[in-house]
């Protein structure tokens, strides 16, 4: 039925079509409806992609390939495989329940809702990318629409925060960018003077390239996506543009920015680098572990449930990259599933933030107290987020990180015990945070009395996602089917099995 | 001798010579402008054609002048800013003393300009810079009551006046080495260069110098920014995006093809060079309070990044040089043309001056962002294809032996990630500020010449940043028949 529909590229003119109309229309609540039909349309084409993809068959799929520049040998070409498609799903997904949350935004609303379409457009790019051109452009294209989501709704230091965000992550980008062009022009030589940035034909040849050359490029490739993902100790913009974003912002920036870094070295650095990786492995192992302790650590001293948060996911994302430096197929495809299952999950996490600093008016942890006998909705999302999130047997978290540990045992033995550890003191923390806020005696600190439960808004998309979280926690084989095939490739190029 | 190689300047110099003589009759400013549009619209009619019939190079007068590929690609773009340039001034200058002549001299700088990109003898690439540098010197003391102006114009004129000794003085000694004045003769003569080697270098040392003022090219870059503050903001779109640009050319000939064969010699000075270049212009517009001084230290930037093309010295290289060069017409000229257009609407040039601009009028911020970011060099726009053909041939280009070019590479992606924050910083400004009680908060009411000058400029940037084969096409064929 698909066959004849360049549904990959639809999946990206939506998106802009509707950042362009609803830039244009000024009235808040036709604004707010026209952003929401627009990202609704990318949903249901991913929810489509997700049952047309045929699992277990080839590389890419709905792939389409135009000419670009040709004199540069780069080409509009997308394709999605088993790694795209469950975060192709998790971005419309994230977008759509993000416009929804954002509904009692009245502050240049049509412009607000713009943003996150073109955020939407320049993710989704990112995760369908078969070209290193392309991917870049698309990899830029995020950090416009995320700096002026930052400075304009953002809190009060929103404008340090919002520039710290570009700046590091451009200059990251830009060492990326170097590398990229190594690549190109190596693989070229490689190719016989047929230049081109195409990915399948660059992965093509890169077991030749020689071992100096990968172990740098691949130093450059990895920098520029562990300051996106944000790896220790590249992390030091996460925390400020977490805590003035606005609740969307945050949620995006955390389910599907960081996720971007850990993408692109799957998708970019292992398969074009292979034996780099394999001079990086300890490098990534140590970064991994660092951030894995240096997040559940910092976590600790938080007062700021948002900065706790923000926190949390760079030890959450630090569990992907050990899953990836293991060069298992479970340890990779759990590191996947983990990425998957962290968006889904922090998407809960920053939406509550959200609630108790529009509810109660703060989110200092000390400050609350008692909240579930005044908002029992609210208090019974936040008990599913922070229960997925540290990992209870039975919702996503656990799946992944439990495959990530299992795979990390069998690579490296005892070294496992400090992630577990650590991770173990979050979860200690996190309980304990659940606590102060939600039960104990009621706290004086602030006016309790007019204290609301969740909107609908607000209810809506945290019912989805706890609904998510709950399904594919007893269901991971329904993500997994599509990852495991797709890690097979990669695995065999590193040449560990 | 074949007169079609030089349509494109005779029909230029015409229209600038009568312009004085309508204006005794014609005093309106928008007349003269639609009058000078005319005058650059045929000339751009005649390098199309060129274009159009391929009918390969033709020469004027054996060794003086040549419409090739590269000359005729160079003419349009220097007839584009021309265009741009002349659309925004009719209303820009229309209060003004000595409109006709203020016309007249935009057209004769850019006949130096068409002559310096087709020249092929030192002596006529030496006249066409004269010709520009002195209608430049005159338009930049335009308001003639201005008392910046008048400074501006005053050091212009004396740094202007040194460096075109210094470069007269590089070309007589080359000249008194080689006896020949056709660029390829010389670089021939170069290449057979046996003794007096020492007396080369004094005369590289001195055109260096020499075009090193006319590009601002770091440590002879001090004028600009004053220069680029005070002239009248149209005049500094056309310096920045024009006349300087014609420095660039006449230093892609001078190095490329008549001291090829001395690239040994020169090409860690120029590579240095170009790094300073940008990181000093960079840095020093970090803290600019004025956008037109913060442009100007942007376009010195620009001009390092564009010097990476002689220090590779390729034809990719060169490919990349020229593609940027286009690209910053288009995006620096459109910058200039704003500031210019916000002035008639007085709003000043600095930067706090254009908070809130997004909500009194939203495509003037919008135009901005788009020559900002693409100064940047943020996809899809122009300036980021243009960087990154430029750059890559660094990295294309170190190879063994030269392997320390890949530091332009680095050196430029640096540079783009800091010139970021000032960009951003006026971005910031336009859409994130948000005007308080009291503040000026009206919509703008803006020419619509202008307005039609700066859209001319958005199309192209947002078209050759998402289209750009074409353009880069032309580059190639262009630096392929420059060598």
């Amino acid at each position: 039925m698909l066959e004849n529909i360049p549904i990959l590229s639809l999946l990206l003119l939506f998106p802009l079509v509707g950042a362009l109309v609803t830039f244009f229309v000024k009235d808040q609540k036709k604004a707010k409806i026209t952003a929401l039909v627009f990202s609704a349309i990318p949903l249901i084409l991913s929810l489509l992609m997700l049952t047309e993809y045929v699992q277990n068959y080839g590389p890419y799929q709905f792939e389409e390939t135009y000419s670009w520049i040709g004199s540069l040998g780069i080409q509009y070409m997308l394709g999605v495989d088993g790694i795209s498609v469950p975060m192709v799903f998790l971005s419309t997904l994230l977008v759509f329940l993000a416009i929804i949350f954002s509904w009692d935004i009245d502050h240049r609303t049509n412009q607000y809702m713009a943003l996150l379409l073109v955020l939407e457009l320049g993710v989704l790019g990112v995760f369908m990318s078969l070209d290193y051109f392309l991917f870049y452009i698309f990899w830029e294209v995020v950090l416009i629409p995320m700096y002026f989501l930052i400075s304009v709704w953002g809190g009060p230091r929103k404008s340090y925060a919002a520039i710290k965000f570009f700046i590091y992550t451009h200059i990251a980008s830009l060492v990326m960018l170097l590398g990229i062009f190594a690549l190109y022009f190596e693989a070229g030589s490689y190719n016989g003077g047929n230049y081109s940035f195409s990915m399948e034909v660059i992965n093509s040849v890169s077991p030749m390239f020689g071992a100096t050359f990968q172990a740098i490029v691949f130093g450059a490739l990895f920098f520029g996506f562990a300051v996106k993902m944000p790896m220790f100790p590249f992390h030091t913009w996460l925390p400020d543009a977490h805590v003035e974003a606005p609740t969307a912002g945050s949620v995006l920036l955390a389910g599907l920015l960081l996720k971007m870094g850990s993408y692109g070295i799957i998708r970019v650095a292992f398969p074009a680098l292979p034996s780099g990786a394999q001079d990086w492995q300890w490098v990534m192992v140590v970064l991994a572990i660092a951030s894995i302790v240096y997040g559940a650590v910092m976590c600790l001293a938080q007062k700021d449930l948002k900065k706790m948060v923000a926190y949390s996911s760079i030890s959450h994302m630090g569990i992907v990259l050990l899953g990836f430096a293991t060069f298992t197929e479970i340890g990779i495809a759990a590191g996947v599933f983990q990425m998957f299952s962290h968006g889904l999950i922090t998407a809960v996490l920053f939406m509550m933030c959200g609630i108790m600093q529009h509810k109660a008016g703060t989110r200092n942890i000390p400050r609350l107290g008692g909240l579930a006998a005044k908002m029992p909705y609210a208090a019974a999302f936040m008990m599913i987020g922070f229960m997925a999130s540290l990992g209870l047997p039975g919702m996503v978290g656990f799946v992944a990180e439990f495959s990530v540990f299992t795979a990390t045992y069998d690579a490296f033995g005892w070294l496992l015990l400090i992630p577990v550890i650590s991770v173990a003191i979050t979860a200690a923390y996190y309980i304990w945070a659940m606590q102060r806020v939600l039960f104990g005696p009621v706290t004086t600190e602030i006016d309790t009395a007019h204290l609301h439960d969740v909107n609908w808004y607000e209810a809506l998309p945290l019912a989805v996602l706890c609904g998510f979280i709950v399904l594919f926690g007893m269901f991971p084989q329904l993500i997994m089917g599509y990852i495991t095939p797709a890690i097979e490739g990669i695995v065999t190029l590193l040449g560990v099995i | 001798m074949d007169y079609s190689a030089i349509y494109p300047e005779l029909i230029l110099a015409l229209f600038a010579i009568a312009i004085p003589a309508i204006g005794m009759v014609v005093k309106n400013s928008k007349y003269l402008a639609a009058i000078s549009l005319t005058g650059i619209g045929l000339s751009m009619l005649a390098v199309f054609l060129f274009f159009y019939n391929g009918t390969g190079p033709i020469e004027f007068d054996t060794g003086l002048l040549v419409l090739d590929n590269f000359s005729a690609l160079f003419m349009m773009i220097f007839l584009c800013v021309a265009f741009v340039v002349v659309l925004a001034s009719g209303k820009f200058i229309e209060n003004e003393k000595h409109v006709p002549e203020y016309y007249c001299l935009v057209l004769l700088a850019t006949v130096g300009m068409l002559l310096v990109a087709s020249a092929q003898d030192l002596f006529v690439l030496y006249l066409g810079i004269e010709i520009t540098s002195m209608s430049s010197y005159a338009l930049v003391a335009f308001r003639k009551k201005d008392l910046r102006g008048s400074e501006a114009a005053t050091k212009y004129f004396i740094f202007g006046g040194f460096s075109s000794a210094f470069t007269l003085f590089g070309i007589s000694l080359i000249y008194g080495l080689t006896g020949v004045t056709s660029f390829t003769e010389v670089g021939a003569a170069v290449a057979g260069l046996t003794d007096m080697k020492e007396m080369l270098w004094v005369a590289l040392v001195m055109v260096i110098v020499g075009f090193g003022f006319k590009v601002a090219m770091v440590p002879f870059h001090s004028w600009a920014p004053d220069v680029y503050d005070g002239a009248p903001t149209t005049i500094t779109a056309m310096l920045a995006a024009g006349s300087k640009k014609m420095g660039l050319v006449a230093m892609f000939k001078f190095f490329l093809i008549a001291l090829l064969a001395i690239k040994a010699d020169w090409e860690i000075v120029v590579a240095v060079l170009a790094i300073l270049t940008m990181t000093v212009g960079n840095l020093a517009a970090l803290n600019q309070t004025s956008i037109k001084r913060m442009l100007a230290y942007s376009s010195i930037a620009q001009a390092g990044y564009i010097l990476i093309a002689i220090a590779v010295g390729t034809e990719f290289a060169l490919t990349g040089g020229i593609f940027h060069i286009m690209t910053h017409a288009f995006m620096k000229g459109g910058a200039f043309i704003i500031v210019a257009t916000l002035a008639t609407v007085a709003i000043g040039d600095r930067i706090v001056e254009y908070k809130g601009l997004a909500k009194r009028s939203a495509i003037l911020a919008f135009a901005m962002t788009i020559m900002l970011f693409s100064l940047a060099g943020i996809p899809p726009l122009a300036g980021f294809d243009s960087k990154v053909v430029l750059f890559s041939s660094a990295i294309y280009g170190a190879t063994d032996g030269s392997e320390w070019m890949i530091w332009l590479a680095i050196a430029g992606i640096i540079n783009s990630a800091i010139s970021l924050y000032y960009y951003a910083r006026v971005v910031k400004y336009m859409y994130v500020d948000e005007l308080e009680e009291g503040e000026k908060s009206e919509k703008l009411k803006l020419p619509t010449s202008m307005l039609a000058a700066i859209i001319i400029c958005v199309v192209a940037v947002i078209g050759i940043g998402v289209w750009p084969e074409p353009f880069i096409e032309f580059c190639k064929d262009a630096a392929a028949a420059f060598f």
